[in-house]
């Protein structure tokens, strides 16, 4: 456990608060992360990280945080965006999801930090990301957009299904991302050295 | 890119809107929210479009900055209308083209959606074109501080705001700061296979959150050292005053919102 005490909890979630800006928008700050044509979020990365690194409370915490900045006006969501409007953006539930995600990955490694470990509970935010995101976005064609009958329940299921398998690669770099960083900052037997970079 | 980053969305300016309280503004915003999903008449809509424009007019705001902000949303209030111009079959037909046909009932319901977002969203960039980040975190603390009866953290939340916005400039200068010394180490985030990208990833990333991980020891120490207990109560550097102009405000857009149940067919 990483965090010392209560105030120290609060300012690291805030931290990672401010590098899930960092992960919504690596791309543009390295346009070339572009795998396959498709522009990576590091959201599940941070988030996974916030849950492993500061424990389920201020890992949730940390993307409440990240939520509510957002809603403040703060560009730190996808593309820059934020402001309250936000909410209404059928993918806002996104954005919440990751409250679940850092929340999961806190509770499942508490006590066990294996990449097995790690990976299962990586995935299981990603299926909690889905599950929320999915059904807010019906919620908000529903409700706001108004949307007529023939959009049905599955549409938006078989909607999402279109970038699943990416976001399952996504969630595994994500376990491995930051068991990496976490066994590089606190484990006692050294890493070997990373490839073209210092560590 | 870092100029528009660090400042947000807002725009500094001398503006009514601009010097409006913001506790005033976003109360008055989440009753125009309600207003608009209550509308489902023209003459509604007709009113809260004139609301609107009054509203922009006083914030001094350049057109520019609201197209900008709207830009990302047009896309889908155009999908949003041709998805009821083309589904809801109801009422005679206006246009078909081959297989499309656009019926009366749709093409309105349609509209009336289109105009729905569009408003929403003019209303809420105008509220964070003219607020700054940090007022409106002061205006959620103090409309969230009665839930600290049920032990919810208000002041923790608003304080936990400010850090992160406060950092937001620095983590990002840092994180270019990594980028750019690891592409001079020979880290290539664009070639090779995916194990290749994701290494020369770890080499981004192991540096930001040790340093982050510093940063954040460090201003812990700082503020446990002198004395910070998150229980206490404190005095603020930036107040937030009520003016009369701020309760005018807030009765006018009671009354319009009254009007507009009104108005409902």
């Amino acid at each position: 456990m990483i965090v010392r005490s209560h105030l120290h909890g609060m300012i690291l979630a805030s931290f990672f608060a401010a590098m899930m800006m960092i992960g919504a928008n690596i791309t543009s700050m390295v346009p070339f992360l572009v795998i396959g044509g498709v522009p990576i979020t590091l959201q599940t990365a941070v988030s996974v990280a916030a849950g492993l690194f500061l424990g389920k409370k201020y890992g949730a915490l940390a993307i409440v945080i990240y939520v509510l900045i957002g809603l403040a006006g703060m560009p730190v969501f996808a593309q820059w965006s934020g402001g309250i409007g936000t909410i209404f953006s059928p993918t806002f539930g996104f954005i919440l999801s990751y409250i679940a995600t850092a929340y999961i990955v806190g509770r499942l490694t508490e006590h066990n930090r294996t990449f097995k470990r790690l990976a299962a509970a990586a995935l299981l935010g990603t299926a909690v990301n889905y599950i929320i995101g999915t059904n807010w976005m019906y919620m908000a064609y529903m409700l706001w957009f108004a949307a007529p009958d023939a959009f049905s329940y599955w549409m938006a299921w078989a909607w999402m299904m279109v970038p699943l398998p990416k976001d399952i690669v996504l969630a595994f770099l994500a376990a491995w991302f930051s068991l990496r960083v976490y066994h590089a900052m606190y484990a006692k037997k050294r890493m070997p050295s990373t490839k073209g970079g210092i560590a | 890119m870092f100029e528009h980053v660090i400042i947000g969305q807002y725009l500094p300016g001398r503006s009514i809107l601009h010097r409006m309280d913001a506790r005033a503004k976003l109360a008055s915003v989440f009753f125009l929210i309600a207003a608009i999903f209550l509308t489902n008449s023209w003459t509604g809509y007709a009113v809260l479009g004139g609301a609107a424009a009054v509203i922009y007019l006083s914030s001094g705001v350049p057109f520019r900055y609201i197209r900008k902000g709207m830009a990302p949303i047009f896309l889908l209030v155009l999908f949003t209308f041709f998805i009821h111009a083309l589904f809801t079959r109801e009422g005679d037909v206006l246009l078909s083209l081959g297989a499309f046909q656009f019926y009366e009932d749709g093409v309105i319901q349609g509209l009336f959606i289109a105009l729905r977002l569009l408003l929403l969203v003019f209303l809420t960039s105008l509220l964070t074109l003219t607020t700054s980040p940090i007022e409106l975190t002061d205006a959620m603390e103090q409309f969230l501080s009665p839930l600290n009866r049920f032990r919810f953290p208000a002041h923790d939340v608003a304080m936990m705001m400010s850090i992160a916005i406060r950092f937001i400039p620095t983590l990002m200068q840092e994180t270019e700061k990594i980028i750019k010394a690891q592409t001079a180490r020979g880290a290539d985030f664009s070639k090779g296979s995916l194990k290749d990208r994701a290494q020369a990833f770890v080499a981004l990333l192991v540096p930001l959150f040790v340093r982050s991980f510093k940063r954040a020891e460090d201003l812990a120490y700082a503020m446990e050292a002198r004395g910070y207990n998150s229980g206490a109560e404190r005095t603020k550097l930036r107040q937030l005053i009520w003016k009369t102009r701020d309760t005018a405000a807030c009765v006018l857009i009671v009354v319009l919102v009254a009007a507009l149940f009104l108005l409902r067919e």
